[in-house]
């Protein structure tokens, strides 16, 4: 330590009126204050109080059409847990932050959700973007982030020990799809899909497979976001194709199908996607244009193709009919292979905390490593059916079922079951071995 | 070269529906020097109520005569009630059509849905056109397109109104010295240019979809119309919306589409560059 030639004292400097020992005295007891708000937060849940479940969830922009299904499902599970007894005796409360239908947002919201509501969980986003914005900010604040979104990087190269997902990504969706639709559709491939991760996702995914099964497939097409005139992108698609597959959403996706149908690229080739490009649209408001298309889905939309008590409650819940999941007294139309994740994933969660013996913050691995491996069985939990959530990759193993629009309903052709899906799926991570 | 021409041809029609929704957002902005970020939706009321009129008539033709009057009434409304109160201060324009924009478009979510839906085109079929199976619907589109665009210029260019409108763009204060009702015209302006663009969405609906958004992502096409066009410059908006959508056609068939609107921006850009005030600046007012 330096000292004053003159006085002999510690050296003070004469703006600020700190010593150097001062200074430090002062960094640190900060940096001690800093530190124990952090845990604060950390250790934030009371032990005996409500369990805080955050729900990131799409209620204005883009995505709204689908968020209002996510939050009524979250809602529906939420009254049901609380109707008989909450989670291990206490009382489930949910935190809804609006993400916009924007990344920005939504990681904001995510923020607020866990260090302002002091959501212990979340049950997250639908919208790829956002869901790939907000793991890194789930694995900061170490809290457990279920994903919705189909991008399969959240259970991938971008997820980690706190990122979980029931429903399929774009690697289940591809490894599910292409085998049946090789055999029956053709093994001439163009693929369209918007300019963002989710279709190029889906690309990477189909692609792979397709290759390895001997299929061609053709240079892909990516529409820019925000397009209205699709006819130059469908001019550039080889004559040759026999599946055009599209992978498009809301808005862009309906633009798609009514000009791709007054083009009749539909009479030249098959025409094939998943649920996503569908959700909360019914056929019949779209005047036919997926009239013969084949989609991919996660939960089929008639009741007679999964038939069963459970699937019926679940509809009675969510006050849609057992046809087209229409809500009732409105033409709202139920995002249905997607939105059990925000109903299912609360009774998830209920299980590993109740497995654990989870009280608060400090137990979360102990959520973390019952939820790893968790197995679910068909039941009002878990309408959509039974399934796994994969102890390696975090990812759902479910049942899923390739569909064709038919007289504007679609009508089962194929049901994959999980244990198909699962075997054509290798885990490509092992997130068990990724630190806490 | 089917393909070029095709495309090239796809251009100009998808240009002209363009046109008509841009005029509406020039001669607000040559009128009244607002910069209307709720253009685009305008446009997108217009799909709507097209949707609407559809549902409650069962005649899809009658929402070519029915909407842009209510477009009108809505846009002489909005005009008394949004607009006036900030004459004069173009930087709030910003502000307060940029919050039109939000309450238009949250009204119609909540009304009508957030789910997009498409309306069957009222003529159907297909014609085959350089190697593309054309929709007829497309051409009909265009010529409609025109027939809106010929008959404002005719009202602006051969009635006693659309002289009052020219004369006040020239110079507010003496054509209120000369007795012109200048209020009124700035009100039947903002009008006829929310009817426009309403039209321009009943014409566009069958080809798009009606979504509370639709209006998002047609905006910055028109505003590049306008640029390129010269601000203000009616028949210079028209002219530039016709060129870039062929450009971008021709484009098109070259390079990969996302190529090709690039390429209009960087046209936009050059343009701006070279003649800051547009390619027909030169004819404004």
């Amino acid at each position: 330590m330096t000292k004053d030639p003159k006085t002999k004292q510690p050296s003070r400097n004469t703006k600020t009126g700190y010593t150097r020992r001062s200074f430090m005295q002062t960094t640190l007891a900060g940096g001690a204050a800093a530190a124990g708000a952090y845990f604060g937060i950390i250790h934030r849940a009371d032990a005996s109080g409500p369990i805080v479940i955050g729900h990131q969830c799409e209620l204005t922009g883009g995505f709204s059409s689908w968020g209002y299904w996510h939050d009524k499902c979250a809602k529906a599970a939420v009254k049901l847990i609380n109707d008989g007894g909450g989670i291990a005796g206490r009382k489930l409360e949910m935190a809804v932050g609006d993400t916009e239908s924007n990344p920005a947002a939504g990681a904001r919201k995510l923020r607020s959700l866990i260090q302002r509501q002091k959501a212990s969980f979340i049950v997250g986003s639908v919208h790829s973007g956002i869901m790939l914005a907000s793991i890194p900010i789930a694995t900061e604040l170490k809290t457990p982030y279920f994903s919705a979104g189909e991008a399969t990087e959240a259970t991938g190269s971008k997820g980690s020990r706190y990122s979980f997902r029931t429903g399929t990504d774009t690697y289940a969706l591809a490894a599910a799809g292409v085998p049946w639709a090789m055999q029956n559709l053709g093994k001439n491939w163009t693929m369209i899909f918007p300019d963002y991760a989710w279709g190029h996702s889906h690309h990477r995914e189909h692609r792979k497979l397709i290759e390895a099964a001997g299929g061609k497939v053709n240079d892909p097409i990516a529409v820019p976001l925000g397009t209205k005139d699709i006819v130059p992108y469908l001019a550039r698609i080889p004559k040759e194709t026999e599946v055009l597959f599209s992978v498009f959403f809301g808005a862009l996706s309906v633009a798609f199908y009514t000009q791709q149908k007054s083009m009749r690229l539909d009479e030249k080739m098959k025409m094939y996607s998943v649920s996503g490009t569908i959700e909360a649209i019914d056929p019949r408001d779209i005047g036919g244009a997926t009239e013969g298309v084949y989609f991919l889905e996660n939960f089929p939309r008639p009741l007679e193709f999964k038939n069963d008590e459970y699937h019926k409650k679940f509809n009675e819940l969510m006050n849609v009919d057992d046809v087209y999941a229409k809500e009732k007294g409105s033409n709202k139309v139920m995002a249905k292979s997607h939105c059990w994740q925000s109903y299912e994933n609360f009774f998830v969660l209920k299980k590993a905390i109740e497995t654990s013996g989870w009280k608060s913050q400090k137990d979360t691995q102990g959520v973390i490593e019952a939820l790893e491996g968790l197995k679910m069985e068909n039941s009002l939990a878990h309408p959509q059916g039974s399934k796994e959530l994969r102890a390696e990759d975090h990812s759902g193993m479910i049942d899923c079922y390739m569909s064709r629009v038919e007289d504007s309903k679609f009508v089962i052709k194929k049901r994959i079951p999980r244990a198909d899906l699962e075997a054509k799926l290798p885990p490509r991570y092992d997130f068990r071995k990724y630190a806490l | 070269m089917d393909v070029v021409i095709a495309l090239g041809m796809n251009g100009i029609v998808w240009g002209l529906i363009i046109a008509l929704i841009a005029l509406g957002l020039s001669i607000i902005f040559g009128l009244l020097d607002i910069i209307n970020i709720a253009h685009g939706d305008f446009f997108m009321v217009g799909t709507v109520l097209a949707w609407f009129v559809l549902q409650t008539t069962g005649n899809y033709w009658l929402a070519f005569f029915i909407v842009p009057i209510i477009g009108f009434g809505i846009g002489a409304l909005i005009e008394y009630s949004v607009i006036q109160p900030i004459k004069n201060a173009a930087a709030l324009s910003i502000v307060a059509t940029f919050g039109l924009s939000i309450i238009l478009q949250e009204s119609v979510r909540a009304t009508y849905g957030a789910a997009p839906t498409r309306l069957v085109p009222p003529i159907t079929g297909t014609i085959p056109m350089f190697g593309l199976e054309y929709e007829i619907y497309r051409l009909f589109a265009a010529a409609v397109s025109i027939f809106a665009i010929a008959l404002f210029f005719g009202f602006l260019h051969r009635t006693k109104f659309g002289t009052w409108m020219r004369a006040v763009r020239f110079d507010p204060e003496m054509a209120t010295a000369m007795g012109i009702p200048a209020r009124k015209i700035y009100m039947v302006t903002f009008a006829i240019g929310f009817a426009m663009a309403a039209l321009g969405g009943v014409v566009a609906a069958p080809i798009t979809t009606v979504d509370f958004q639709g209006g998002v992502d047609i905006l910055p096409f028109c505003f590049m119309a306008v640029i390129i066009g010269g601000l203000g410059n009616l028949e210079g908006t028209v002219a530039a919306a016709v060129m870039l959508a062929f450009f971008e056609g021709v484009m098109a068939s070259f390079f990969d589409p996302t190529i090709a609107r690039i390429g209009s921006l960087c046209l936009m850009s050059i343009v701006l560059l070279i003649r800051p005030h547009g390619i027909f600046a030169g004819a404004t007012r």
